[in-house]
């Protein structure tokens, strides 16, 4: 018989905290993250602009972050925390 | 009394059962691995005198702890002899540092790999190879050592192919891609020296990288000639519009004509910066620029590369075959830096 030690995570040690989703984005504001990939700015705007149009949010905001890489950098944080309620991040090819 | 490990331990009959396990749990990246057995992931601990806990990286966005217990392990499973484990937490360390920025070369669908340079004393007590056929195989530290730290990729951070890792393409390197560079007879400032560490230090330094791409001058005598052939085939090479890092390696026959010329390594990257420029005209006519050819367009450069700096030149290679070659580095300097950290002994 042999033992093997498994070579996987097992814990964070340390967990990320998550908002609750709101149950509706009615008058809610939207934060739009761009992530500077082609074309990125054009598809959140569209996205912004359906969040308003049917589920009745109440304005979106884009911010830029420095590059599609890295964390969204802090004054965007600060800045989401303060005008935001809901934000909308993603990437893609 | 040495300290616990926690990791979850896993019964099999024998050691082919135990190859086998380790395949069906979707640990391996498709070749057979030395089953992690307590007492050869307490040997590598030992001889990197590491306690279990110890947190050798933190990965920010993902949030994932890499504790030295999960790199002894992937690295027993790559293979790595017990002397190796500093080296591969010195490059654990390097991707897990925010200016290697994990999260990219981790997941990205250009499918960088982890291109790993040692540097200084350790290169030569472990045999990590510098000479001929230097990207291997042949090797074993060469090849465990990057083996250990793309398995810690996969089973620590999470970057499997097809799920987090979403490499369209990816390439051979991702299995494993050190090098050491040959100071031995490098007639150059060692790459460890020029960012920053003295001679006598052992390091490792880290760059998410595509694949080797081998140039051919078998006719230059001259330090110019090698290098006006280098910067030609740069030119339009990796991602062409993003300026990321590069990587010269500079095998035997070249590093002895450039060197011969009096050229050092500054002098080097000042030429390649400044000879792979490429015209906006010839960049949007080949769709890497968007847009037509504008006016003015024939004559205004845009540079490879960002700044001569972002140059790593490494004396490497074999000494016959008037062959070296580059390695376009992943995305942008912007999106990840190379890093250069100490390993500890």
């Amino acid at each position: 018989m042999i033992e093997l030690l498994d070579p996987t995570v097992e814990v964070t040690t340390r967990p990320i905290t998550y908002v609750d989703r709101p149950r509706s984005l009615e008058g809610k504001r939207i934060g739009l993250i761009e992530n500077t990939k082609f074309n990125s700015d054009r598809l959140l705007a569209k996205i912004g602009d359906i969040l308003k149009a049917e589920y009745g949010a109440a304005e979106w905001r884009m911010f830029r972050k420095h590059n599609s890489s890295v964390p969204a950098h802090d004054e965007i944080i600060q800045e989401l925390s303060k005008s935001c309620d809901v934000m909308v991040a993603g990437i893609g090819d | 009394m040495p300290a616990a490990l926690t990791s979850t331990r896993h019964r099999v009959e024998d050691p082919g059962d135990a190859i086998e396990f380790c395949f069906q749990q979707g640990w391996s990246d498709g070749l057979p691995v030395v089953p992690p057995t307590e007492a050869r992931v307490r040997a590598m601990l030992e001889a990197a005198r590491l306690e279990p806990k110890q947190e050798i990286g933190f990965i920010t966005h993902r949030a994932v702890s890499i504790t030295a217990e999960k790199v002894a392990i992937n690295a027993v499973m790559a293979g790595c002899l017990p002397a190796y484990l500093p080296v591969v937490v010195a490059a654990v360390e390097g991707i897990a540092d925010p200016g290697f920025s994990y999260h990219g070369p981790g997941t990205s669908t250009a499918g960088a790999g982890v291109l790993v340079i040692v540097n200084g004393p350790i290169a030569r007590e472990l045999d990590v190879n510098a000479g001929d056929s230097l990207f291997g195989p042949g090797w074993r530290a060469n090849l465990t050592i990057g083996r250990a730290v793309r398995l810690v990729m996969r089973n620590v951070c999470g970057s499997r192919p097809g799920t987090l890792d979403r490499g369209t393409l990816g390439h051979p390197g991702r299995l494993s891609y050190v090098i050491a560079e040959n100071e031995a007879d490098s007639p150059w400032t060692p790459l460890h020296v020029e960012r920053g560490f003295r001679p006598e230090q052992s390091t490792v330094t880290v760059m998410a990288a595509e694949g080797p791409r081998q140039f051919y001058n078998q006719l230059s005598n001259t330090a110019e000639g090698v290098l006006t052939t280098l910067a030609d085939d740069m030119r339009i090479s990796g991602n062409v519009m993003g300026q990321p890092h590069y990587c010269v390696v500079l095998a035997g026959e070249h590093m002895r004509t450039i060197a011969g010329g009096g050229w050092d390594k500054q002098r080097i990257r000042q030429f390649l910066w400044e000879h792979t420029h490429n015209t906006h005209a010839h960049l949007r006519r080949t769709q890497r620029m968007s847009g037509a050819p504008e006016p003015g367009d024939e004559t205004r450069l845009r540079p490879l590369l960002r700044s001569p700096d972002d140059i790593l030149v490494v004396a490497a290679g074999g000494r016959a075959g008037a062959f070296s070659c580059y390695i376009p580095g992943w995305s942008s300097v912007k999106s990840s830096q190379a890093v250069t950290k100490e390993v500890k002994r």
